[in-house]
């Protein structure tokens, strides 16, 4: 039995007992969620207070404020503690908190979480230090300016190192920030020389994963437990035509069979014997409305929106000229993309009873462990308090685990059959009910001087919905989201352009696609980054001009920090010369995340004729995300992303069949593997005095057209489809 | 001698007493659980969960573990079929209560777990090539590690953390010597 020692401490302990508390203000509970849509409970400049405690052995505590799939981000806010408060980040104790101990917090995702979260932290931790200050002032008798900070503590002249333990008592103290004013933070203190922020902690929990420990939902074990699982059916919304489990009686293990409405578990006593049990039901569904990529293919097709004048969306229009004289006129189709995630979802689901009242616990490895608490109360006829959802390590994440899902699965059954039940969902199922990137299809022209000076920018699009999509929100609510929320800013990331022009018109048209999309790793931050870098690489080498230095003369002064990413980049590149051979190539891209994170790549590649293959032999990137309070972990997800990149440009598409997704596990399915890995150039532009911005999904979006633009060079071929395929160069006659 | 591979294709050699030595520990597997994939016992019955379950089909590689001493996606075999063979689990490859294995030491040096979900499986496959080849090239790890997938990329740091545990072993073998 795995020990669930940490995840039952916090009950057992309760979080408040001993040490100084900030305890959490009721105050800042908002009233109740709608219950569909997420929780936005993001941080102001008390809520960090209440995740902090210094007990009476001084060790300092913190209640993690973020969901953990890789990002560590709650080690880096380890960092800003252990920097307000003078002590080594491996000093503190971290806790991930279940829903019933803490108030909501907002979900983990968009590369929020040092943006939002690093200042409420700071201050709770500096506000923490100057209350240990003050009481160390008082027991002195002396005023708190002689109280100087040490590590660990306070020095007093004349007088021995206080530490935190000595100021402490055993009572649970609360303090009043009605009132306080924030005090210095040192974490944004450009004049301070760091102890911790800006240096390459380890990830906290790191041991745990290497030596197999039990962080993931599908590794909690409980007595007595079963195993289920629903059948899902080949598209959401399917209903259920016909039912026949005459057989599954006959397998050894089975357990029961539930079934409420379209809803059909299976419930039994091992793994294997549910894989059979399942695969003896016989169920045939009826299919919402046929769906097929040539249907996809036409909903999506620009050109025809262009003609209609179907473009609803204007996100630029400034002194468009429709007849301007095009350089350059270029087609996109980006393709459907799927999340992947190396751990299929599991969840576990245990309902107890006490004192007469029921209440379900869930383990799940989720983004948003209050909206599945909010959603399951609802499915399940439970008031809010009646769920506790303990939040476990996500296997990866990359915006695919938003919903109330397998959480239903195993909530229902558990409900179903009152025993603690584990639904460990297949890989097929992962790829049958992922809310995929949508697909989209573009059209970019520009035009510029004879010098290379933008004149003219025209970019439209059309691509299925992200935030609104119909598999993302109820049917009800679908038609008011889209049309008043203004856009959906999924659709619309990364489509603003960050160069200048006098003339610009950027227009897209929504989609609604009869396939389940939603939210995938930089939303259409990478589609429409890949569209713009391709088509301005591509102006600049039909005006004869270096790409680089195409951009750099179109880069306002505005965007500078984008200028020095791309020149910064260029010199890495530089370093080593590219093979003068033919079928070699080298590309550049740069981008903007969400206004504030910056980055660059190159892409140095060969075609391989003998292997049939493109080869990605080095890739280097310089990003500015602002201040880099971790460097060794920005520099892992620079890894993650451009070897995401890769994926997108070379390898991965979610393939439809007739009337379904028809990609269901990794030999259909292809992600990037050891043997597709360039080597690697990261360069982090560490920019102290700049708040952090986000860094999860940034040079995902210049990876991909780098790639694109270094097979132009290596060829002489525009490919504008994706993912490139080596048999694209070959059908195009480039040798 | 009979193969690993003839064993796993062959019933013949399964035992009626189904027994497995999981790292070094005799263990019995019965009933209903006879039916079950490694994985699945390894998982539920005995409790290991270190070992993950990413595909169910032997394509992703979460599932590895070493039956007498070679990588086997354990999603895939039948626990029936290897009767009476050695199982090595992550859990067990840890020899010393004090000090992680090279591979781990190595893996936390170069920091290499984003999600962290397949590498039990990583460190696994990677073991399965250092027990044989104690000095392997670029080349070999590419080749060996291919079919071992990580979903958050961190390909690059794995590649470095076999090359810093190959050194390590080297390191503590000649000092045993």
């Amino acid at each position: 039995m795995p020990d669930l020692s940490r995840r039952s401490f916090l009950k057992a302990t309760a979080w408040i007992a001993g040490g100084i508390t900030i305890a959490f203000s009721a105050r800042l509970i908002k009233e109740k969620s709608v219950s569909v849509g997420p929780t936005l409970e993001f941080p102001n400049a008390e809520s960090g207070k209440g995740w902090l405690q210094v007990r009476s052995d001084g060790k300092v505590h913190m209640l993690c404020p973020r969901m953990e799939m890789g990002q560590n981000a709650n080690t880096g806010l380890a960092q800003i503690v252990a920097e307000e408060l003078n002590i080594r980040v491996q000093d503190i104790t971290l806790h991930y908190p279940t829903t019933s101990e803490t108030a909501p917090i907002g979900f983990t995702a968009g590369s929020l979480s040092m943006m939002l979260f690093s200042k409420p932290v700071a201050i709770a931790a500096a506000s923490m230090r100057e209350n240990l200050r003050c009481r160390a002032a008082k027991i002195n008798k002396i005023s708190v300016d002689e109280v100087i900070d040490t590590e660990g503590g306070f020095v007093i002249l004349g007088s021995p190192r206080i530490g935190y333990q000595d100021l402490v008592t055993d009572e649970s103290i609360e303090l009043d920030f009605e009132n306080s004013v924030i005090p210095t933070l040192y974490t944004f203190d450009p004049r301070r020389i760091k102890k911790q922020v800006g240096q390459e902690a380890e990830p906290r929990g790191i041991k745990d994963l290497v030596t197999g420990a039990p962080v993931f939902s599908g590794d909690i074990q409980l007595p007595g437990m079963l195993y289920g699982r629903v059948i899902k059916p080949p598209v959401r919304k399917a209903r259920l035509k016909n039912l026949n489990f005459s057989t599954v009686q006959n397998i050894i293990g089975f357990f029961d069979i539930v079934r409420d409405g379209d809803f059909v578990g299976v419930v039994c006593r091992t793994p294997g014997s549910l894989d059979k049990a399942v695969r003896s039901v016989i169920i045939e569904w009826e299919l919402p409305e046929p769906i097929n990529q040539e249907k996809i293919n036409q909903l999506l097709d620009i050109n025809v929106a262009l003609q209609r004048g179907d473009l609803p969306s204007t996100l630029q229009d400034e002194n468009h000229n429709p007849s301007a004289n095009w350089d350059v006129d270029l087609e996109f189709a980006v393709q459907l993309q799927t999340h992947a995630m190396q751990e299929p979802r599991a969840a576990v689901a245990h309902i107890e009873k006490i004192n007469d009242i029921e209440r379900i616990n869930i383990w799940t490895g989720t983004q948003d462990p209050w909206a599945i608490k909010r959603h399951c109360a609802d499915d399940i006829g439970f008031r809010e308090d009646q769920v506790e959802v303990h939040p476990m390590r996500m296997g990866g994440g990359f915006g695919g685990r938003e919903h109330y899902e397998v959480e239903q699965d195993a909530a229902r059954l558990a409900l179903a059959t009152g025993l603690p039940i584990k639904v460990q969902w297949t890989r097929e199922d992962e790829f049958r009910v992922a809310r995929n990137r949508s697909p989209s299809s573009h059209r970019m022209r520009l035009a510029c001087d004879h010098k290379g000076v933008l004149s003219n920018w025209w970019h439209a699009y059309a691509s299925g919905y992200v935030f609104y999509s119909r598999s993302r929100l109820p049917d009800w609510l679908l038609p008011f989201k889209r049309s008043t929320a203004g856009g959906d800013f999924g659709v619309s990331r990364g489509a603003h352009p960050a160069y200048k022009s006098p003339s610009i018109r950027v227009e897209y048209k929504e989609v609604d696609l009869p396939i389940d999309l939603g939210v995938w790793r930089s939303l259409n931050g990478a589609p429409n980054t890949f569209v713009i870098e391709s088509t301005m690489d591509e102006l600049a080498r039909q005006k004869s001009i270096d790409p680089v230095r195409f951009k750099l003369m179109n880069i306002p002064d505005s965007m500078a920090r984008l200028g020095n990413c791309l020149k910064r980049v260029e010199t890495m590149a530089n370093r080593n010369p590219l093979p003068a051979k033919s079928g070699y190539g080298r590309g550049f891209a740069c981008g903007v995340y969400e206004k504030n994170s910056f980055v660059a790549v190159s892409v140095d590649l060969h075609i391989d004729h003998e292997a049939r293959k493109i080869c990605i032999d080095r890739m280097c990137c310089a990003q500015d995300v602002g201040m880099a309070i971790n460097p060794d972990q920005l520099r892992a997800q620079i890894e993650s992303n451009l070897v995401w990149s890769i994926g997108m440009a070379l390898m991965e598409k979610v393939e439809i069949g007739d009337g379904q997704i028809a990609s269901n596990n990794f030999h259909n399915y292809m992600i990037p593997r050891m043997s597709d890995m360039p080597s690697l150039d990261i360069d982090i532009i560490d920019n102290p005095i700049i708040h952090p911005s986000g860094a999860g999904e940034v040079a995902l979006i210049a990876g991909s057209p780098a790639i694109a633009n270094a097979i132009r060079d290596a060829t002489g071929l525009r490919l504008t489809r994706l993912p490139i395929k080596y048999t694209d160069i070959t059908a195009l006659g480039s040798l | 001698m009979v193969s690993l591979l003839e064993r796993i294709s062959n019933p013949i050699f399964n035992k009626p007493n189904m027994n497995l030595f999981v790292n070094g520990t005799e263990r019995v597997v019965t009933g209903v659980w006879e039916e079950e994939t490694l994985l699945s016992v390894l998982r539920e019955y005995f409790g290991l969960i270190g070992t993950r379950f990413g595909c169910g089909k032997g394509l992703c590689g979460s599932c590895t573990v070493h039956v007498d001493g070679e990588p086997v996606r354990s999603c895939i075999t039948p626990v029936n079929n290897i009767a009476g063979t050695s199982v090595l689990t992550i859990e067990g490859l840890q020899q010393d209560n004090e000090k992680l294995h090279p591979l781990q030491q190595a893996w936390i040096d170069e920091r290499v777990p984003q999600c962290g979900y397949c590498h039990s499986g990583q460190i696994m496959q990677a073991w399965g090539l250092l027990s044989k080849t104690r000095n392997p090239t670029e080349e070999q790890i590419n080749t060996f590690m291919d079919s071992i997938l990580c979903r958050c990329g961190t390909y690059d740091r794995i590649k470095k953390a076999i090359l810093r545990a190959a050194v390590m072993l080297q390191q503590s073998s000649d000092t045993n010597a």
